[in-house]
């Protein structure tokens, strides 16, 4: 772990607090070693959990031979697998990312760079609990795809490729998810962190279904920064988009409630969507210390 | 259509477009901010404006509305048909308009000036129109053309009109209409149509002379009235005088003459003020009449004083007239100077009656009274006697030609000289004066000797103009008193063309003149066609009253206090004192900063003071060393007061003399006058309109 001192984003000193907490999953999950987090395979290495009536053509080594001749009934004995987890973080790179830090409250930092140390965070965090991370940087193509490990190298390198970030004028991300999904081969975690500022947000959802559907859990980081949900004050702004997309100009304080409503509309839509896919939806706003959403979120994970 | 005022078209576009530019000069900068939400503002403001964009354009539009409709209605918009515009734009127009600038133009009439009508009537025959070459005639006591001939610039005209203001001066009609007649005779181009544009307020003392007869036949003429239908009422300050000689520390009579144009009997208060006094003076005024409010006044010291008349409290159409400014020359008695070969102790001479009859007081019987200075013929002095009040000559003999220039020169300089033509040799005098006074002596008689061997005896009069002086203060007793006069000597007298017939105040019964009294310059010629000392007229109680009432009247009318019209040519002879003009400075009380003083010249033996164009009402004083040596009170033409309106069928039938002449009254339009106020109704209703635009697009 010597090589993730050298990122800008690790904040150990704040770790250390989370030194008993692990980042978990209620669901059952494919590993590449047995760890502690239950399997989705139930054999026979594992803690016996129930019987099961034998079915023709069933393995016989599984069968319980005592139950057999004590009750002339076959059942098969059950065992449940515990295997590593396998996380992987899925980072929007959108130049719109690069907004925010104009709050105090927001510790000057962007809507990037707050993601930047929840993901160096949550990597440091997911490789000490002796799992696995992975990640992936989404911007109009998938730009970089580092398969999940778990050694100190794996995630110095994850920590090196989260603190050089570029973005991009990227208004689509579904086909960079898209490609993600070409990619990875087992299931695990997909952890999406993004504004979700995007023309493509069905087809992006409709390629996290995808993921649903592959039993994968996907957790949906909705990160906002607080001048996004609140247009700020002042006589006349001219507004330029971060992604190429024009400008206009305006007061603010003649479109303001209307500017709410439409912003607490694409919150709630993003937030439906994700829910509809069974996704672990978690609103955050970098006005908030990375921290302490850092701590609910793995409390609360936990169970 | 017409507007009453154009400024305000002018501040109508400008506030128009004012709020757009204030718009446009404090919108605020935007403060430049990368947006990663952009996409919702830009919805957000697209949805705004679709939403804004027509209640932005009502609103912009309905203000600039209400600004521009505001506008319109204080322009005062005069609806009517142009009953002089040209149809056709193909045939070239050679058009004058003649704008009357007379002091009646400034009368109001429901609190619009007659002039303010006249300035938008005139601004529509210069429209731009296709072929047009016009030109703006300003007519008042002269007339004088915007250029000397007709221009196709018709923005400088329309300046030049905007620049015309109602002036206190009486309208010569004549020099305006001549002038015009010159431009449309010398119209270039292919035989154009000749219109002559006159917008006046046709006052019928200043046009019933007019005469249109030196236009071209072709000419058509617009008469545009801006008369009111109804003849205003006003009451105006006719006259101002001290009628005699007033002297110092004597009662004088001041009398205020006061004109009552209006239709019903008004009380009129007058506030005279004389030097340092001020008198009150009133009375009743009859409908259409004039009175005459008399006080009597004393004036304290010798010298000029002047003072003015004001009614008070009277609103009237016509505010200009309600003052005017007096000046009364103030003067202890200067001796007659009788000029006569016959001798003083002669009892039964002509000159003895005279004299007695002019001083009619004996010595130490009263100080103040008219002294009589004899003197020889031959010793005529001109410094003698251009300090005499009056000069008489009797039985003199043959004047030398050099007595009798010096006569006339002081009858140019405004004194008086009486004449008793009695010999033969008066005959030859009076020639010699005459011809010495030049063309502004015009007798109306001239007198030659008697037939030979016809003997000129028991003359009686005949034919006395009554209601003159010297015979008016006889009255009805005049008839009776004079039959008994008969008359003897004299010279026999024939009628002269050109002279003036109300000069021969008296004739006998064989048609000679009996008494003549003329003007001549500043002075005055009266000429007694009788010996005395052959006629009873002495022995008659008639004579002394006779012969102060024409004393009377000879100074009395002197001009040189005379009032003197504004806007007229001016040139008046200074008293016979004021030999020379060095040293004198023309000054006013209140000089207006553009108008000219005019200038002083020796003339003669003399000094005449020139005018081109009389300086706007009120005193003017010619100063030597401090001290007024002459003052003359500058006054509006009394016959500006009277604002009736010639007939209309007088101007199209009688004076159009066959010429195409229409007459356009001011009701003819000015019933649609009221649009202006239609026009305030809409600017309210573009108003309210835009409040509850407003509100409802903010609920």
């Amino acid at each position: 772990m010597t090589a993730a001192v050298k990122s800008r984003f690790l904040d150990l000193r704040g770790l250390a607090a989370f030194e008993h907490m692990r980042f978990t999953t209620r669901h059952r999950i494919e590993g590449a070693y047995s760890g502690r987090h239950l399997s989705r395979n139930q054999g026979g290495a594992g803690e016996f959990v129930d019987y099961r009536e034998y079915a023709a053509g069933e393995d016989l080594r599984k069968l319980d031979w005592k139950v057999l001749a004590r009750t002339e009934r076959a059942y098969v004995r059950l065992y449940q697998d515990e295997t590593n987890l396998m996380c992987t973080l899925a980072l929007d790179t959108s130049r719109s990312m690069l907004f925010g830090g104009r709050r105090k409250s927001t510790a000057g930092r962007t809507k990037l760079e707050y993601v930047q140390f929840l993901a160096t965070a949550l990597a440091y965090l997911i490789a000490r609990g002796q799992d696995q991370v992975g990640l992936a940087l989404l911007g109009g193509q998938l730009r970089d795809w580092i398969p999940p490990a778990g050694t100190s190298n794996h995630v110095a390198r994850l920590h090196a490729a989260i603190e050089s970030i570029q973005t991009e004028p990227a208004t689509r991300m579904a086909a960079a998810l898209g490609q993600l999904f070409e990619h990875v081969t087992r299931r695990g975690v997909l952890l999406v962190a993004s504004d979700f500022l995007m023309d493509d947000l069905d087809e992006l959802f409709a390629v996290l279904r995808q993921f649903r559907h592959r039993q994968w859990e996907v957790l949906v980081l909705h990160v906002t920064d607080p001048d996004e949900e609140r247009l700020p004050e002042g006589t006349a702004y001219h507004f330029v988009s971060l992604e190429n997309d024009g400008s206009v100009d305006c007061s603010p304080a003649d479109v303001r409630r209307e500017y709410e409503t439409r912003f607490a509309a694409h919150v709630a839509a993003v937030r439906s969507l994700a829910l509809a896919l069974a996704c672990d939806y978690r609103p955050v706003s970098t006005a908030i210390d990375y921290l302490h959403v850092l701590r609910g979120f793995l409390v609360e994970r936990a169970g | 259509m017409s507007f009453l005022h154009l400024w305000p078209i002018y501040l109508g576009i400008a506030a128009a477009v004012l709020p757009v530019v204030v718009h446009w000069l404090t919108r605020p900068r935007p403060v430049k901010l990368p947006f990663s939400t952009l996409r919702f503002v830009r919805e957000v403001v697209q949805q705004r404006r679709a939403r804004h964009r027509l209640r932005d354009f009502a609103i912009l539009a309905l203000r600039t509305l209400a600004v521009l409709l505001l506008a319109w209605a204080v322009a005062r918009p005069l609806l009517g048909t142009r009953s002089g515009a040209v149809a056709d734009a193909s045939i070239s127009v050679a058009r004058v308009v003649v704008v009357d600038v007379s002091q009646s133009m400034a009368a109001s009439h429901g609190g619009i000036e007659a002039f303010e009508r006249a300035r938008s009537r005139a601004a529509e025959y210069l429209a731009h129109e296709r072929g047009l070459r016009a030109n703006l005639i300003r007519a008042g006591a002269a007339a004088t053309a915007t250029f000397d001939e007709l221009s196709g610039n018709l923005a400088a005209l329309h300046d030049e009109l905007a620049r015309l203001q109602a002036q206190p001066e009486r309208l010569n009609v004549q020099p305006a209409l001549a002038l015009a007649a010159r431009m449309l005779a010398d119209a270039k181009g292919d035989s154009p149509r000749r219109e002559l544009i006159v917008v006046s307020d046709f006052q019928r003392t200043n046009w019933t002379a007019a005469d249109f007869s030196p236009l071209p036949a072709d000419t058509i003429i617009r008469l545009e009235s801006v008369a009111p239908a109804e003849t205003p009422a006003n009451l105006a300050i006719l006259r101002v005088a001290v009628p005699g000689h007033p002297l110092p520390d004597r009662p004088s009579r001041v009398e205020v003459e006061i004109g009552n144009f209006s239709p019903s009997a008004r009380p009129v208060a007058c506030e005279l003020t004389l030097g340092e006094a001020t008198y009150r003076l009133e009375g009743l005024c009859p409908a259409q009449a004039k009175t005459v409010l008399a006080e009597d006044v004393v004036l304290p010291a010798a010298g000029w004083q002047t003072g003015q008349a004001r009614l008070v409290d009277q609103l009237d159409a016509l505010a200009a007239d309600n003052v005017r400014a007096c000046v009364v020359e103030v003067h202890t008695p200067a001796p007659f100077v009788l000029i006569t070969r016959q001798r003083p102790d002669d009892v039964r001479a002509s000159s003895f009656f005279l004299e007695r009859a002019l001083a009619p007081y004996l010595p130490g019987e009263r100080d103040d009274g008219p002294r009589v200075v004899r003197i020889d013929p031959g010793r005529m002095d001109a410094d003698r006697l251009a300090t005499a009040e009056l000069v008489i000559l009797d039985h003199p003999g043959k004047l030398s030609v050099q007595s009798t220039g010096i006569l006339a020169g002081l009858l140019r300089r405004g004194k008086a000289i009486w004449y008793l033509a009695a010999e033969p040799t008066d005959a030859v005098n009076l020639k010699q004066l005459v011809d010495e006074a030049g063309t502004s002596l015009q007798m109306p008689v001239e007198f030659s000797p008697p037939e030979v061997g016809r003997r000129r005896r028991d003359l009686f009069w005949a034919d006395l103009k009554q209601n003159q002086a010297p015979f008016a203060i006889f009255g009805d007793s005049l008839k009776s008193a004079a039959s008994s006069l008969r008359f003897a000597g004299g010279l026999a007298s024939r009628r002269l063309e050109g002279g003036l017939a109300d000069d021969l105040v008296a004739e006998y019964g064989d048609r000679s003149a009996a008494l003549v009294i003329s003007s001549s310059g500043a002075g005055m010629l009266a000429v007694l066609n009788a010996d005395l000392g052959s006629s009873n007229l002495p022995a008659s109680p008639m004579f002394v009253p006779l012969v102060d009432q024409l004393v009377d009247r000879m100074l009395g009318d002197r001009r040189g206090a005379a009032p003197i019209a504004s806007g007229e040519p001016m040139a008046v002879y200074l008293p016979a004192e004021v030999r020379a003009a060095e040293r004198l400075v023309i000054a006013s009380d209140a000089k207006p900063a553009d108008a000219s003083l005019g200038e002083l010249v020796n003339e003669g033996p003399g000094v005449v003071w020139r005018m081109t164009a009389a300086a706007p009402p009120g005193i003017y004083r010619v100063n030597r060393d401090q001290q007024t040596v002459f003052a003359v009170a500058i006054e509006l033409p009394a016959e500006e007061s009277d604002l009736r309106m010639l007939a209309r069928e007088v101007l199209e039938d009688r004076l159009a003399g066959g010429r195409d002449v229409r007459f356009r009254a001011t009701d003819e339009n000015e019933d649609r006058d009221d649009l202006w106020t239609w026009l305030a109704v809409a600017a309210t209703l573009a108003m309210l309109v835009e409040l509850a635009v407003l509100r409802i697009v903010r609920a």
